[in-house]
């Protein structure tokens, strides 16, 4: 949808000032690069290998069915294990070395966390959970049921991420329709609207999810249907506001006048000039939403076991304080992204401030 | 003014408090009551009377009386009754350990021990046992303990006023009558004919001092915080509602110089305090606020159990192994709902669980597989079945003769277009960590796992209800023999709100277990139990996960534990440093002073000390 705003002057003067605050501007790119390499996480931290060659094949495991053992010459029927594959191909291949034969054909290349998030790494001797090491590449070693933690904060991001977003969009949509129709059309509508929207959000979230958990399995679209079901009336009081004031101005009577129907009204005056308001409270949302995740999962009513997710970490190392590297990258890393989306979100409000010589420092 | 103020102030403080407390002391107690008639039938002539005067003691003579005894509790409990409303909370063993029975049992020898009653005699009916009671039985507030006790006990278990349906009726149907001969004699009648010892188990009661009750419509609110007078070693002394309990030893117990009972029940007080987080409660352990503290979890054993305090040997470690019934751990597969209606799903299902996996990483090793539903049970246990033991190969076999033949791009099973996917509900958090393995090592199988945690409440609904696919649970073991009825006996089949919750329904299973209960040659019995816990096994509906065949304690170096016939514990304990229980420890005070003096100075006081006993392994 052309909203009008994309080649305006006022929009460049704007990015231009967005870049010109540092901390923003480079929080915005390493957020959107962490976003981008989430997507791939398949490829940073997996069990299965990124490329395997094999007798002259070339085989790509990351995406699609499994690949039996048997694929590769292993007695086994179930999905090869690609770090014991990796360790037989370089004892062949030192083998063909001794014998100085040129067969040495046979390699795989792991992703750089050779792990995934869900698979429990029991060491002989060892119990979890295991401290960070690079010998068995657990960089931020294991959790209590000995699965890498990097993986999972990597695929746990992801989630929370994705949740928030879809929160964010499913949100803002409700939330701007309905409250740009009670601030637009205003009288009786907004009255009864305005009380609907007060019942509503006295209903305490919290509870209503602990319930709903305790009846039937909760997975990601039962929690954001029901996170969406009650947050989405937030958003409807500054969208009224703002429609309310934008509706009185002159260029909407003018529009009014040459015979524009209402939709047109909406959709090409009122939301463009309402706008900033959405950009400006977004990175706020989306901070919200991964605390919400993170707090439910926290409190054990979030996704079910074993998900990976940044609440479920963060309990695991609350509980064990003496493990300290469990807590210790959870933390750091959701004091991280939050910080990072919150420096967005400021350089954002500044750079679409109307009063231009306002200064964040 | 103010002073006016302040003294009024406290005068209304004074009143309330006042009010309070008449509104929950002891209704006046009944001295005079009639005796109870002595019954028409007389006493049998030639009766054989039996005691135990010839097993070993398992008490340390050089325990020392003295000192208190500190412990925590997680919540404060609901009431101190011992029966009637809330009163089956986690609180209710120390009330119950207040009060003895007729008989006690030998916690090495599991023989029957004189307790309230000193000689028994079994008649030839198989239903009735007459007791002779010891004359010297006091209740805590003095009172002989006499016949009159055990009949009104009757009366009392029977009224609906104490609002215990259980109560009302065990002593209803399966203890039917008791008989009063004179002050002491008596004669207990069970409703059904039982082998002996089972018998003895069944109907050994507690007496319920007749001098102390009033039943009424208002006994449950009244009698709520009224400690009842108990014979056993400890009565209630201190309570502060929500804060502590303190148990104070009696003075002059009347059994203190009893075979089997002195050298017992050592510290003078026991002082429970209500810690609400078991974290909170392992820094006051680690203080020296509180005396011992569990160790079993191996979290606890292996993690937390470290440090300064350990390693200067001022708190000292226990491991031991003990011989009781282990709690029926175990994956119970619902055989009403497909696929599991398919005995070979259900085989391939347990070959496909690596329990040894998980027992070597989270469980660090310290848990063993259980091997079948009833563990623990002495001769009864059915030591030729071995589990089901982790084998892909074997189970892929299996569900592939049942049509699972197919495989999706997950590598999971389909049969008809439909997924082996099978869901795992499960009602305590700390299980994640366990469930989680078996899933992942499942899929090796082609058979996937949701788990389903739910909160313990709503998960006993859905497995009552029978609403689950696989439950994760244990079923707490007692008794002297395996009870098989209640979990697979078809009358409970297919029904909410039974214990048959794998739906096994098998009408030879159910004649096997009709002939157990009614068969009274404890061998036969026994061969009666070995053939059903082989068809349980056979039918693959439960598959046993865990057995834990010790306890872990840790305790401060002034506790001393017995040497001698029992060293540390018994073959029954579980734990060393259970006052009211077994009670064999004793503090030694002067010790104590001794390592809070070393302590202070950051002296050693030994060795790390970590006792670990196998004697009953």
């Amino acid at each position: 949808m052309n909203l009008g705003i994309t080649l305006h002057p006022q929009t460049r003067k704007q990015w231009q000032r967005f870049r010109s605050i540092r901390r923003g501007y480079y929080s915005a790119i390493g957020f959107l690069l962490l976003v981008l390499l989430s997507c791939g996480a398949e490829m940073i931290a997996n069990s299965r290998a990124l490329i395997v060659h094999y007798d002259g094949h070339y085989y790509f495991p990351t995406y699609g069915a499994i690949l039996p053992g048997t694929t590769f010459g292993l007695d086994y029927p179930h999905e090869t294990n690609y770090r014991d594959l990796k360790k037989s191909f370089s004892q062949q291949s030192d083998l063909s070395k001794k014998n100085n034969s040129e067969e040495r054909s046979n390699w795989l290349l792991m992703p750089a966390i050779p792990w995934n998030a869900f698979e429990s790494h029991a060491v002989e001797g060892l119990y979890p959970p295991l401290a960070p090491s690079l010998q068995y590449q657990h960089y931020l070693g294991t959790d209590g049921a000995g699965r890498d933690i990097a993986a999972r904060l990597l695929y746990g991001f992801r989630l929370s991420i994705a949740f928030s977003l879809l929160l964010l969009a499913c949100n803002y949509a409700i939330g701007t329709v309905v409250g740009i129709a009670m601030g637009f059309y205003g009288g009786k509508f907004d009255l009864i609207m305005q009380r609907i929207i007060e019942i509503w959000s006295s209903v305490p979230t919290l509870y209503v999810i602990m319930i709903v958990a305790s009846i039937l399995l909760p997975n990601f679209w039962i929690l954001l249907g029901i996170m969406v079901f009650f947050d989405w009336t937030a958003m409807t009081w500054y969208m009224r506001t703002a429609s309310y004031k934008e509706k009185a101005r002159t260029y909407v009577l003018a529009a009014r006048a040459q015979g524009a129907s209402d939709w047109r009204i909406i959709t090409r005056h009122l939301l463009p000039n309402t706008l900033t308001l959405l950009i400006t409270f977004a990175p706020f949302s989306i901070t919200g939403g991964i605390t919400a995740l993170t707090a439910l999962d926290y409190l054990g009513f979030g996704l079910p076991p074993p998900t990976p997710s940044w609440g479920e970490l963060l309990r695991e190392g609350v509980s064990r304080m003496d493990n300290e590297w469990i807590v210790a990258s959870v933390t750091l890393s959701m004091v991280i992204i939050l910080v990072m989306v919150t420096w967005i979100g400021e350089a954002l409000r500044e750079a679409f401030d109307p009063k231009k010589h306002t200064v964040y420092q | 003014m103010l002073r006016r103020i302040l003294v009024s102030l406290l005068y209304i403080f004074f009143l309330f408090g006042c009010e309070e407390k008449t509104e929950v002391a002891a209704p006046v107690a009944q001295f005079n009551l009639a005796p109870y008639p002595v019954s028409a039938t007389p006493l049998p002539e030639n009766l054989q009377w039996l005691t135990n005067d010839s097993d070993p003691e398992f008490s340390d003579p050089a325990a020392q009386r003295g000192g208190t005894f500190r412990e925590s509790m997680l919540s404060f409990p609901l009431t101190l009754r011992l029966v009637g409303p809330d009163s089956n909370g986690s609180f209710a063993g120390n009330m119950r350990a207040l009060s003895m029975s007729l008989l006690g049992r030998h916690p090495n020898t599991l023989k029957p021990i004189p307790a309230l009653a000193t000689h028994w005699a079994f008649a030839p009916d198989h239903k009735t046992v007459y007791f002779k009671l010891d004359p010297d039985a006091r209740f805590s507030d003095g009172k002989p303990v006499t016949a009159d006790d055990y009949v009104y006990t009757l009366e009392f278990m029977r009224s609906k006023f104490i609002v215990a349906p259980f109560s009302n009726e065990y002593f209803t149907t399966q203890i039917v009558d008791v008989l009063k001969f004179d002050n002491y004699t008596i004669a207990v009648v069970s409703g059904s004919a039982k082998p002996e010892d089972e018998l003895l188990e069944d109907i050994n009661m507690n007496p319920v001092p007749r001098h102390f009750h009033q039943l009424n419509d208002n006994w449950v609110r009244d009698f709520n915080w009224l400690p009842e007078p108990g014979t056993a070693a400890y009565k209630v002394g201190e309570v502060r509602k929500g804060k502590y309990i303190q148990f104070d030893r009696i003075d002059n117990w009347w059994a203190n110089n009893k075979r089997y009972y002195h050298h017992r029940f050592n510290p003078d007080h026991i002082l429970i305090k209500v810690i609400r987080d078991q974290n909170i409660a392992w820094q006051h352990f680690e203080k020296g606020e509180l005396d011992s503290f569990g160790l079993t979890l191996p979290d606890y054993w292996h993690n937390k159990a470290k440090g300064d305090v350990f390693d200067k040997g001022y708190i000292q470690k226990i491991w031991y192994y003990n011989n009781v019934v282990q709690p029926a751990q175990g994956l119970w597969l619902n055989m009403a709902k497909p696929p599991l209606d398919d005995i070979r799903v259900r085989e391939a299902l347990a070959y496909a669980m690596d329990f040894d996996k998980v027992i070597n990483t989270v469980l660090h090793g310290d848990y063993s597989r259980m091997p079948t539903h009833n563990v623990g049970y002495g001769d009864y246990d059915n030591r030729t079945i071995k589990p089901r033991s982790f084998d892909i190969a074997h189970a892929v076999t299996l569900l592939e003769s049942a049509g699972w033949t197919a495989t999706d791009s997950d590598g999971i099973r389909k049969k008809n277009g439909e997924r082996l996917s099978l869901t795992i509900s499960y009602g305590n958090a700390l299980h994640s960590d366990r469930l989680v393995i078996l899933k992942e090592e499942a899929r090796k199988a082609g058979i996937e796992l949701q788990l389903q945690l739910l909160d313990n409440s709503s998960f006993f609904k859905q497995v009552l209800e029978k609403n689950h696919q696989i439950a994760s649970l244990g079923w707490a073991g007692s008794g002297l023999s395996p009870e098989y009825r209640q979990f697979y006996h078809s009358e409970n089949a297919f029904k909410p709100q039974t214990n048959n919750i794998v739906n096994f329904s098998d009408p030879e299973m159910d004649k096997l277990i009709d002939t157990y209960r009614a068969e009274l040659d404890r061998n036969k019995r026994i061969d009666l139990a070995h053939l059903m816990e082989q068809k349980v096994y056979d039918s693959a509906a439960m598959i046993p996960t865990f057995q834990v065949p010790y306890f872990r304690e840790a305790y401060w170096g002034w506790i001393k534990l017995p040497h001698g016939v029992s060293n540390y514990a018994t073959r029954s304990s579980d734990s060393a440093v259970d006052a009211m229980g077994t009670g064999l420890f004793w503090i030694d005070v002067a010790e104590k002073n001794r390592i809070r003096e070393l302590r202070r100075e950051g002296k050693p006081f030994s060795e790390p000390v970590t006792i670990i006993d196998e004697t009953w392994k």
